[in-house]
């Protein structure tokens, strides 16, 4: 099993504020990004900040990024469109937010990022798979760091169906009922430790499996409470026919 | 060179075909499927602007409870898997892993559902619409499919996925992650992306014309490819024979634009050297390329800059005019054509192109027996300014 170190990261619930980047990137910047791709960029700004990485400057960092339903800011925009104005008038501004990668795009643009970059879009289970492809872009020698993000939307259909139809969501929706909130998070992972790593990954297991899980907290989220306490871990997660393992410990300098 | 994966199997569906071989055949003589689909798609456009289309009894032939892209899939992974030849059973005793890429699979594409709940007319129907959309990861519902228990990732970098999900692919039996991995790409037609290409400007009413100086355009398509790879000691255990091999993978991001390639396509020829790279072979090693080709101006021109700085004087195949452009599935149906055409050494004209521009510096492929051609690349360029490359070979000196 190969290690990952991590050196840097930050979670969001809720919205990205102009107050938010203030720090990072002009606010105007951003005015044709997706919601959900900014709280990613804040995320991902804060977590680079941590691990030492400047923004401004291009970088072959890798960009691994797991979303949920994906943009559907720009996709529910695009049907409203074709809705409100017929197939001829609907907007193309959103059908090109609309897709997966969009948030990739925001990203790379914002970040000047220039390494790999892939996007995973399976629900409750692209983190651990990009938590896998980033591993994988450090282990090829495709980059030295690489950059996890999870970025998520509220699905207006979903908030509104499951409450009413909880029989035919449970197995499939960790929250049956509101309020529903975005979440994002970032992490910045190395292939070595670097002065700024603050956590050594190892024992990364991730598989399908007959059984359903009863978890309600998402890994990520779970991941980055479980680092905020500094302490070794061990991450499980069980939902929805798969499983997932992390394992960490604090990183100690070699002396 | 790292170590190479075996391809124990390949399939295809696409509008050119049902299999590999049917694929491959009307490859070189530009027959397939290209009409209007007023059948599948609700869009006034309907009318005028044609696809590249699967067979009607594929289409016909998916269960009910099955979406159409995953029903491709299986079609595709069916053949790779029989051809393969290694017992389910004993694949079932491995660390098998899925990756599927896709772009309509993964996304919330159900038109009518929305269109009831904006209009307050949600019914029990559209409901079930919604828990089937987000319980159906694709390669979650592949793997479940075939009984196998590793990891599964479904990919959704855009128009690269196909190209992407072979990699990692490759990448997660070289690091020992698993054993061996089904993997490829899946989309269909559907409103979104159909109406989205048209109203982006890049969509043709015509059959789509790669790197022709009169090129005008796309023609979404839609199909699967699928691969079985396999590490070096199940090909071993297996006795499998093998298709080809996966040598090289390289990935990039251009940081340019959200629907337009960089010009200068610095990001596909850094995906490109990094392939190349990993798979310890120079340009002069390549026996031709598969282009992305989708027969868009921007498109075709920035790959035709990355190939003359980085593949000089490497015969460059467009495969779009046959296929059409699969999104999700396009790097995989080509990854599975460029393997038949260096097993069958037989490279197929560019269906489509009709006059050379100066602009690009070439012209594509026509048909060609090749000679001992060992190694050739695929390429592919996504939305969002994503890149990807695959070096595929066969038996021969470098492999």
């Amino acid at each position: 099993m190969y290690k990952m170190y991590l050196d840097g990261y930050a979670t969001l619930t809720g919205v990205a504020t102009a107050e938010d980047f203030a720090p990072y990137l002009e606010w105007r910047s951003l005015r044709r990004m997706e919601g959900m791709a900014k709280d990613a960029l804040l995320c991902s700004c804060r977590a680079l900040e941590q691990a030492g990485i400047d923004i401004k400057i291009p970088k072959d960092m890798g960009l691994s990024i797991a979303v949920g339903g994906g943009a559907l800011e720009s996709t529910c925009k695009f049907m409203d469109s074709i809705l409100a104005d017929g197939d001829e008038l609907s907007s193309p501004t959103a059908f090109a937010g609309s897709v997966h990668n969009s948030t990739g795009l925001a990203l790379s643009l914002s970040l000047h990022l220039q390494g790999p970059c892939v996007t995973i879009g399976q629900f409750d289970f692209s983190f651990p798979a990009a938590l896998l492809t980033a591993g994988q872009f450090l282990q090829s020698g495709a980059s030295t760091q690489a950059l996890v993000v999870v970025a998520d939307d509220v699905n207006p259909v979903l908030a509104d169906c499951a409450p009413q139809y909880s029989a035919q969501f449970q197995h499939i929706v960790r929250q049956l009922s509101g309020p529903f909130v975005r979440h994002s998070a970032a992490f910045v992972l190395s292939a070595k430790p670097t002065q700024y790593t603050q956590f050594e990954l190892k024992e990364i297991s991730f598989s399908r499996t007959n059984q359903d899980g009863k978890e309600t907290l998402p890994p990520a989220e779970k991941l980055a409470r479980l680092l905020a306490a500094g302490t070794s871990f061990e991450l499980h997660d069980l939902f929805a026919g798969a499983t997932f393992c992390l394992k960490g410990d604090p990183y100690v300098k070699p002396k | 060179m790292t170590a190479k994966i075996a391809v124990a199997g390949v399939g295809c569906v696409c509008a050119c075909g049902n299999s590999v071989r049917e694929c491959f055949e009307n490859s070189l003589t530009g027959k397939a499927r290209f009409a209007l689909p007023s059948h599948r798609v609700k869009s006034t456009y309907a009318a005028n602007y044609p696809v590249f289309l699967v067979d009607d009894a594929l289409v016909q032939s998916r269960p009910q409870d099955q979406e159409l892209s995953v029903h491709y899939f299986l079609t595709a992974a069916k053949e790779a898997l029989s051809q393969a030849a290694i017992p389910l059973e004993a694949l079932r005793r491995l660390r098998v892993g899925v990756i599927v890429g896709t772009s309509v699979d993964a996304s919330f594409h159900c038109f009518e559902t929305y269109k009831n709940w904006k209009e307050n007319n949600l019914s029990d129907k559209d409901a079930q619409t919604v828990a089937n959309y987000l319980s159906r990861s694709t390669a979650q519902t592949i793997s479940r499919y075939f009984g196998f228990t590793g990891p599964f990732q479904t990919v959704v970098t855009a128009c690269a996925s196909g190209t992407d999900a072979i990699g990692i692919g490759k990448n997660w039996i070289e690091h020992g992650i698993c054993d061996a991995v089904l993997c490829g790409g899946t989309d269909e037609i559907n409103l979104i992306p159909y109406d989205g290409f048209i109203r982006l400007l890049i969509a043709s009413k015509e059959r789509c014309r790669p790197f022709s100086k009169n090129r005008n355009g796309i023609n979404i398509g839609e199909g699967a490819g699928a691969l079985l790879l396999v590490s070096p000691e199940v090909q071993h255990h297996e006795h499998v024979s093998a298709v080809g091999y996966v040598l090289g993978y390289g990935n990039s991001c251009d940081a340019y634009h959200p629907t337009a390639p960089d010009p200068e396509g610095k990001g596909l020829q850094r995906a490109i050297s990094f392939a190349l790279k990993e798979a310890g072979v120079t340009a002069k090693d390549i026996a031709f390329v598969n282009a992305h080709g989708t027969a868009s101006q921007a498109n075709d021109a920035a790959e035709s800059v990355a190939f003359n700085k980085v593949l000089p004087q490497v015969p460059v195949w467009g495969s779009k005019g046959v296929t059409g452009h699969t999104l999700g599935a396009a790097g995989a149906v080509e990854a599975v054509l460029t393997l038949q055409a260096l097993r069958q050494q037989q490279l197929p004209p560019t269906i489509g192109f009709e006059e050379s521009d100066e602009n690009i510096g070439f012209s594509p492929s026509s048909s060609t027996k090749l000679s001992h051609a060992k190694i050739a690349l695929s390429d592919s360029l996504a939305f969002g300014g994503c890149n990807a490359a695959l070096v595929l070979g066969i038996e021969g000196e470098h492999v």
